[in-house]
């Protein structure tokens, strides 16, 4: 809302320079954002929360300011002299929807003169950003910015039969208004009607046909009280806003109508000539009896931590146009003006006393203590896993929950059901909570290749969307997704080193997995013991050409709440070994088909004493080997814990070991 | 001869170490595993040893052959790290003897690759820790939400226009992305009985059309205390508190009358220009002034909503923007930064 700085002392004396003003109208919640000068004057652009329609117009902030600088408020004197022509035989207004407009008054002005509005009026509009039009138009702006009250000249000419009906348009009824915009209505918008056809659209824009022109005699003046959800759907609805739609979508005072009205025909008179004829039409109007909420002076002070005597804090509600009714030791039983509908409960007259208090006034000193909170597992999990990742070398992305529609495809293992799909999205192919981080962390991967950087090592900690069908909230399961440019184990490496060092002790196992994204050999569904755990793989050719990625990346995503339900941060401490190790490498031949996870178990299975880890090296397939073979290459490592073991003892356990691979596996060792 | 094998091991590793691409590597280990290579050329001599001998050499002759397969392996793998890393740094003899040489002391340090934390990330762990230091738990809340505990729950009318769809992104079965992270609020208070001193970061929605100063998924973080007697007095030393530590004593912080349906009395809260020292520049709009977060007493209807009793309870609730804090921190002018994820921006954090 634009004030001008010199029209708001009409209303208010006070001494405060421009930055005074401003810093005093911020800390009462009415913050300045910007003052410009403009010749002698200064245009304040101050916001106005949705709460105080009240100051949406000049009067209103000037109320604030007076209440700020303990200094009186003056309200312009709006009496002025009539003909004794009567307005009820001049024009004649029905309102067919009551609900809608609850207030609807009419002056009628007889024998204006249109012109240029004198240069003082001019020049307050145009500190505040309006464009001058003429004395009538320029008048109703001025109230409107005054009083925050809407008003509309109509040419009363130009109104068919002179009379107004408020009233729904008809389907395909239409009105070219001032702004040359062209409505056409359903029959759900409220209008201003002639005996014949809508002129306006109602607490929105006049119409260009009935509009005060050079020509005109005769004003219609109408100033009402529109009802705000109506206006605020039909100004969306027909795509115009106003200085007028903006004030009634925010509620205006009812009380104000008839003052406002008043007030702009007085100027009238007085700029542009002509008479008021006598009385005012004002329809539907039920004054409604003033709200009072009662305070008590001891709810006030506990709740702001502030000692304010009751004598202090009548003043502020005394500034503020309250009025004090009754009062006890203990509380205020205080009125509240028409123009405050946004106080009504206790709580309400509270925060009106902090504000001209000042927050700057309550000490920011406490007592609140001490407070233990119990442990945050998920938390804790979180910094560990991080760690762990970063020290690896792996930096952690943030990316967007709301994906292509196109990564509906390849969409995780997590749920068969649909992704969930926003129905007003910003844009119609990026509709969809993602199902998987993956897609996220190859667009990544491809920002940073685009960028000269091939070698992204990523991770996302962060939630997937799985829709229920029954309608209720969908599962938000926590995913730890890593983007790996080493190969697959060196990935499940980091997998492992997670779990570890979790201390979770169920077995990581990897079962083959089918899938669109994953190469058929290096693809795998993940298990923690019998439970699913999420799933890794080696990006298929297709996917990389995809994304023209110059190299292939591997990606596993992980259900991190498993690993926050089994991480065991209570684990004790075993003591280093005491006694060297006798160390066998072996590189065996076995079966092309034959995995490590047998050749582990069939060793681990024969509880071979003192035999302490098994550790793999690596494969090898190659000209040196049998085709369909492979050599296996590990390292056994014996060891007691009492004594140093001797070489012939472990031979003789190797040698168990060798036998019955030989016999359950067929595998034998490389010569 | 078991000297031999070492020599060969370190002969190996240099050559690798001197090879540049795939094919050399693969020359290199030709040369050394393949049939007429240095290793089985050893072998060819094993029959003529003694028994003890025979095992020993053999065994060592096969580790010697797995090290150097790992060897090649590695070298496979740096040829790809080559430009980053020079290959002159990595054949560096670690020997303990004084050779009488002479070591270039002034190059580059070896570095491990070290990953960072997103900077969002940063930002909500400093907070939660600051805030821990107060009493407050963490505590989380789903993003996909009803509209009772977006806005209903909140105090927040039927007709508000936080409610239309330019506003908040909805799904079907009246259920929508949340667009802040005050509906942990509720969540929590429905389970818990004061007293409730909690901060709950997340991710919220809106639809705004992305620039530099919007994003249609960003962070927040809610704050809540309620107890009795809890004031406006708490709220100021909490957040001042905050304040102090996390943009330091020197920052001067503003409380300001504002209005949010979900508190009353309500506050803007400012923190003194840190880029201008409060003399005006084009961050804080030439106000000295940038707005950091919101807060307020919890209004009584909200207490209702849960079934606690306001004439009992007070308390306060703010919430801030991860983003801006960080953006205000670092000095960085466009929000977009923070989703794409490039590694050079990552890296700085």
């Amino acid at each position: 809302m634009k004030i001008s700085y010199q029209w708001l002392k009409d209303y208010c004396n006070h001494n405060l320079s421009v930055n005074e003003l401003s810093e005093g109208l911020t800390n009462v919640g009415l913050v300045v954002d910007t003052s410009t000068p403009i010749g002698d004057d200064y245009c304040l652009d101050v916001e106005v929360t949705s709460n105080r329609p009240d100051c949406l117009g000049i009067m209103g902030i000037a109320r604030e300011v007076a209440a700020i600088v303990h200094g009186k408020f003056v309200v312009p004197d709006v009496d002025y002299d009539t003909t004794d022509e009567n307005i009820e035989g001049a024009t004649h207004v029905t309102i067919e929807e009551k609900d809608l407009c609850s207030r609807y008054t009419a002056r009628i002005i007889r024998g204006v003169t249109i012109a240029p509005s004198p240069e003082w009026l001019q020049r307050r509009l145009q500190v505040i950003g309006l464009r001058p039009v003429n004395n009538v138009v320029d008048i109703t702006n001025y109230v409107l910015m005054e009083c925050g009250q809407p008003l509309h000249a109509f040419d009363l000419d130009r109104l068919e039969e002179k009379r107004v009906v408020v009233r729904c348009a008809s389907n395909g009824e239409a009105l070219v208004a001032i702004d040359g915009s062209k409505c056409t209505f359903t029959s759900d918008l409220l209008v201003i009607a002639d005996s014949k056809k809508p002129v306006a659209v109602a607490g929105i824009m006049g119409g260009k046909e009935t509009e005060v022109a050079e020509v005109t005699k005769d004003i219609f003046l109408e100033s009402a009280f529109f009802e705000p959800r109506n206006v605020r759907k039909s100004s969306r609805k027909l795509g115009i806003a106003s200085d007028s739609s903006f004030r009634f979508e925010r509620h205006v005072d009812p009380e104000c109508v008839d003052w406002a009205s008043r007030r702009a025909a007085k100027m009238i008179q007085e700029i542009a000539g002509g008479k008021i004829l006598k009385g005012v039409i004002d329809s539907n109007f039920i004054k409604q009896k003033k709200k009072s909420v009662s305070l008590r002076t001891s709810k006030l002070n506990n709740l702001l931590g502030i000692h304010l005597d009751k004598s202090e804090i009548k003043k502020i509600l005394e500034r503020l146009c309250f009025t004090i009714i009754s009062e006890t030791e203990e509380s205020l039983e205080v009125e509240v003006p028409s123009f405050r509908g946004d106080v009504y409960r206790e709580i309400d007259l509270v925060e009106e006393v902090a504000r001209i208090h000042g927050y700057k006034n309550i000490p920011a000193i406490s007592n609140i203590g001490v407070k233990l909170n119990r442990e945050n597992k998920f938390d804790r999990v979180v910094v560990k896993a991080k760690s762990i990742l970063s020290g690896m070398g792996y930096h952690e992305v943030v990316t967007d929950s709301i994906v292509e529609n196109t990564q509906d495809k390849y969409a995780g293992i997590w749920s068969e059901n649909n992704s969930i799909r926003i129905i007003n999205p910003i844009r119609q192919d990026e509709a969809l909570l993602r199902k998987t981080i993956i897609h996220n962390l190859l667009k990544v991967k491809k920002h940073n290749q685009n960028h000269g950087i091939d070698f992204t090592h990523i991770y996302e900690l962060s939630k997937v969307y799985l829709g229920q069908k029954n309608g209720e909230l969908p599962e938000e399961k926590e995913c730890l997704c890593i983007l790996g440019e080493e190969g697959f184990l060196p990935l499940k490496g980091i997998v492992e080193t997670i779990l570890l060092n979790l201390n979770i002790n169920q077995a990581l196992e990897s079962v083959p997995y089918r899938s669109d994204l994953f190469t058929s050999e290096k693809s795998a569904e993940l298990k923690l013991g019998d439970q699913a755990f999420g799933y890794m793989g080696e990006l298929r050719k297709e996917v990389v050409h995809n994304y023209d990625f110059r190299n292939t990346p591997c990606i596993t995503e992980l259900d991190f709440n498993m690993l926050v339900n089994l991480a065991n941060f209570k684990n004790s401490y075993h003591k280093a070994p005491s006694f060297p190790a006798i160390v066998r490498d072996l590189a065996v031949i076995a079966s092309e088909e034959t995995r490590w996870a047998d050749i582990k178990r069939c060793i681990v299975s024969l509880k071979v004493n003192y035999l302490d880890a098994i550790e793999f090296f690596d494969v090898y397939k190659g000209k040196q080997i049998e085709q369909d073979k492979k050599s296996v290459a590990f390292r056994l490592i014996f060891r007691a814990g009492d004594r140093t073991l001797r070489s012939d003892e472990v031979d003789v356990y190797q040698e168990t070991i060798l036998e019955n691979l030989k016999n359950s596996l067929g595998i034998k060792l490389r010569t | 001869m078991q000297e031999q094998l070492v020599d060969l091991q370190n002969q190996a590793k240099n050559d690798l170490a001197k090879a540049k691409s795939l094919k050399e590597i693969e020359e290199v280990r030709t040369s050394y595993l393949g049939r007429k290579g240095a290793l089985n050329n050893i072998m060819k001599r094993i029959p003529g040893l003694s028994p003890e001998q025979k095992a020993l050499i053999g065994k060592l002759a096969n580790k010697l052959k797995v090290e150097i397969d790992r060897d090649v392996e590695e070298a496979i793998k740096r040829l790809d790290l080559t430009s980053e890393v020079p290959l002159v740094m990595k054949g560096e003899k670690t020997t303990a003897q004084d050779t009488g040489g002479v070591f270039d002391l002034t190059l580059p340090g070896k570095r491990k690759p070290y990953g960072h934390l997103h900077p969002i990330t940063q930002t909500i762990n400093e907070i939660k820790r600051i805030f821990c230091m107060l009493g407050f738990a963490v505590e989380y809340g789903p993003e996909v939400e009803q509209e009772y505990y977006n806005f209903d729950a909140l105090n927040v009318p039927q007709e508000h226009p936080s409610r239309e769809d330019f506003d908040t992104f909805y799904l079907d079965n009246k259920l929508l992305l949340r667009s802040q992270t005050s509906t942990v609020q509720i969540r929590i208070m429905e389970k818990k009985k004061p007293p409730v001193r909690m901060i709950a970061p997340g991710k919220v929605f809106r639809p705004d059309t992305v620039d530099a100063r919007h994003a249609s998924m960003f962070h927040q973080i809610e704050g809540l205390m309620v107890d009795e007697e809890v004031s406006f007095r708490d709220l100021k030393f909490v957040l001042t508190s905050f304040s102090e530590i996390y943009f330091g004593q020197d920052i001067k912080m503003r409380f300001r009358p504002s209005f949010f349906p979900f508190t009353e009395p309500s506050a803007e809260v400012d923190i003194s220009c840190s880029i201008c020292n409060a003399k005006g520049c084009s961050v804080c709009s030439y106000s000295g002034w940038v707005e950091v977060l919101g807060a307020g007493m919890v209004d009584p209807n909200v207490f209702e909503a849960v079934g606690y009793d306001p004439e009992k309870y007070t308390g306060f609730a703010f919430g801030l923007g991860v983003e801006r804090l960080t953006m205000l921190r670092y000095g960085i002018d466009d929000i977009r930064l923070f989703f794409e994820n490039d590694i050079r921006f990552l890296s700085q954090f």
